[in-house]
């Protein structure tokens, strides 16, 4: 690249882009590569997130399970004793907790997500690195919380005799990734708005909170008029919910309304990762 | 040979004031320039660096010096302009980066070094070198928030610089530190310049930049008003803000006012002249001559018992001689405003042949900042002493007497 002689008229220049430089690139391929690079620094930075929520805490990962029994205790006794809701075969309490697992790694990671960005902006504003390390690693960290109450979930059905399906098992990893896909999705494209407009954390937390009753957690999806039921799985979380009950509870195969949400779940990752990476560039600038 | 780093009609733009307050905003980067003010942190920054090669800039603060290492470290995008880093690059703008108080140094250094870019198995090679070099690692598995200042910047920075960068960026953070740390890091700096490190070294401490720093650049109001050799820019760095201090008057920062070369002009030094014993003009003296300081100073305010200082250095900077009033235990008077006065600071040269440079400074008695102070006032040349190299005539004589025992080479051998 021929070297220009430094002009006073460089205000034309003003809405170029850096020009190429071996370091700096942009495009898809080349921010996965990227990002790849900084693999260790996803991993580093879950640990240090998991590390830090538990110092100093006398129940440490403990907290994982009680958040989600405390909850479907309640919701129990509520729709045991008080308003006794139908479900089949399965005993309320395994029920519920059965969604409440997969439902509250999904609301604690998004809220995270959306945070992680703005919490960390020293950090932004200093160094140098591909920002979506830092959505990504508040994921990971609440992996751990997730596998620790999946376990509890594990005893629960041996305890409750569920009868075990072999082949269902196997799509458990499938219904995470689905999950996941979509839940860093919506983490990328809230935790880059976050950055410019702090409202948005608010805005997240009372969506999830609403979300929860759009969503087969408390009841079960045989409750929803059968002709509203194509609109209520344009929600990825009724397919995603469902398809976990149907492995863990109902020895069945995740159903069709799976695809729609595994579908949806990947658009909305590939739209959430553009858009983060679209507004990247400004994030050191507005602290 | 391609450079390590190229610099090219940089420019920088921040948006002052208001944030984002419409959505549209966010998306049209470029027309919203109604309501928005700017500020150009950086504008039209040109420099070239071959690899191995030491910039040392220094500039007043928001001068735009870390918004120029923020934009070569890739944290913030120019507005417009060109810049290519060529190689794996480390940057110091800050140290102990993503630090976690609760966390083991052992812990942080993984944490660290993974940010600044390293994998994990790269960090374990050179774990033993970074903890050696911090020298903590009786405290390796305590955590960092029992560190003290000097212990955390020193883990920080050890992990910094054995990224084994080839692009190396520094920003003003070898402040910290105790004084033994600091030579240890620049001595770091210089072992990593000589295998071909290229280095970019932000200070307010000019000692530091002619220490470190081949080539300088001074920064003032985003611009780089100068280029050249470090200690030419230290001095263009002083003679810009002397230039600035006839202008305006801004109030005298609370400290770090000296480090800054903040100066008011209460006092100024109006002229500086070398002259001999008969009190004539001169430039080249025999080594050892009796030379006389004359310095003649304004007072354009009251001012009480000022300090003068006078520093004599070689060309590259080193210091030969360093004194100063409070120091000499001399006390001077108050003057009022509108008086001048010359001031006559005799001194001996016993020095070796070369050019010597005189700086003179004029401060108040709290140190708060500096009245007036020109760098390169004056220079002169020693001449007449062709018998030895260096800078000081230590006056060695030589004797030779026999010796006493006058067998013993004989008898011993045998």
């Amino acid at each position: 690249m021929s070297k220009n002689e430094p002009s006073v008229g460089n205000l034309s220049l003003e809405s170029s882009m850096t020009t190429t430089t071996n370091s700096v690139s942009f495009g898809f391929f080349s921010d996965l590569k990227e990002l790849y690079k900084y693999r260790d620094l996803v991993w580093a930075w879950g640990m240090r997130t998991i590390r830090a929520r538990y110092k100093q805490s006398i129940l440490g990962g403990l907290w994982a399970i009680l958040q989600p029994v405390i909850a479907a205790i309640i919701f129990s006794v509520i729709f045991t004793f008080f308003v006794p809701v139908d479900t089949g075969d399965t005993p309320y309490i395994v029920f519920s907790y059965t969604a409440m697992v997969p439902w509250i790694l999904f609301t604690s990671s998004t809220a995270d997500m959306v945070d992680s960005l703005v919490a960390n902006m020293g950090l932004v504003s200093k160094i140098y690195f591909p920002r979506e390390v830092l959505p990504i690693s508040a994921l990971m960290a609440r992996l751990l919380d997730f596998a620790i109450a999946m376990a509890l979930l594990l005893i629960l059905i041996l305890v409750f005799q569920v009868p075990i399906f072999p082949l269902g098992l196997l799509f458990l990893p499938v219904i995470l990734l689905v999950q996941i896909a979509f839940s860093l999705g919506l983490g990328l494209f809230g935790s880059a708005l976050n950055v410019f407009y702090r409202d948005i954390r608010s805005l997240v937390g009372l969506i999830l909170q609403i979300w929860l009753y759009v969503t087969p957690i408390i009841y079960p999806v045989t409750m929803v008029p059968e002709r509203l039921q194509p609109f209520y799985f344009l929600n990825p979380m009724a397919g995603i919910i469902e398809a976990y009950r149907s492995v863990l509870l109902y020895q069945q195969l995740p159903g069709p309304y799976f695809a729609l949400s595994s579908i949806v779940a990947i658009v909305t990752l590939f739209f959430g990762y553009w858009f983060f990476k679209r507004l990247e560039f400004q994030f050191a600038d507005v602290v | 040979m391609t450079s390590s780093i190229n610099v090219n009609s940089l420019s920088k733009r921040y948006r002052i004031g208001a944030g984002l307050t419409d959505l549209r905003d966010l998306f049209n980067i470029r027309e919203n320039t109604r309501n928005a003010q700017y500020h150009w942190a950086v504008k039209d920054v040109n420099f070239d660096l071959q690899p191995g090669e030491s910039l040392g800039i220094i500039g007043p603060n928001g001068a735009g010096k870390t918004t120029i290492l923020k934009l070569l470290s890739r944290v913030t995008h120019p507005t417009s302009g060109e810049l290519s880093v060529n190689g794996r690059f480390s940057a110091l703008i800050e140290l102990g980066a993503g630090f976690h108080g609760d966390l083991t140094g052992r812990e942080n250094i993984y944490l660290n070094g993974t940010i600044l870019g390293m994998q994990r198995s790269e960090i374990k090679a050179r774990f033993d070198q970074i903890v050696d070099f911090s020298g903590i690692e009786q405290f390796l598995d305590t955590p960092v928030k029992r560190y003290s200042s000097g212990m955390y910047a020193r883990l920080g920075f050890a992990i910094a610089v054995h990224v084994d960068p080839e692009v190396l960026l520094v920003d003003e953070v070898l402040a910290v530190g105790d004084y033994p740390f600091q030579l240890k890091c620049y001595a770091r700096m210089d072992e990593m310049r000589r295998n071909g490190t290229t280095l970019i070294f932000v200070s307010h401490n000019m000692e530091a930049v002619r220490r470190v720093c081949d080539k300088g650049m001074v920064m003032y109001q985003g611009e780089d008003i100068f280029h050249g050799t470090a200690a030419e820019a230290v001095v263009a760095y002083s003679d810009a803000i002397r230039q600035n201090a006839r202008r305006v008057q801004t109030d005298i920062p609370q400290d770090g006012g000296l480090s800054q070369m903040f100066m008011t002009f209460d006092a100024e030094i109006k002229n500086v002249s070398l002259l001999n014993e008969k009190g004539q003009p001169v430039t080249v003296l025999e080594s050892g001559a009796p030379l006389n300081i004359a310095i003649d100073v304004l007072f354009h305010k009251n001012v009480q018992q000022p300090h003068l200082a006078i520093t004599i250095r070689t060309p590259d900077g080193r210091v030969v001689y360093d004194t100063m009033t409070s120091w000499m235990n001399y006390l001077m008077p108050d003057f009022e405003a509108g008086e001048q006065y010359r001031i006559d600071c005799r001194l001996n040269t016993p020095l070796l042949d070369g050019l010597y440079e005189v700086d003179v400074d004029i401060v108040p008695n709290n140190l708060s900042h500096f009245y007036d102070r020109i760098e390169r006032a004056a220079a002169f040349s020693i001449t007449g002493t062709t018998w030895a190299k260096g800078l000081v005539d230590l006056d060695a004589k030589l004797e030779i007497n026999p010796s006493l025992i006058k067998s013993d080479l004989g008898t011993t051998q045998s």
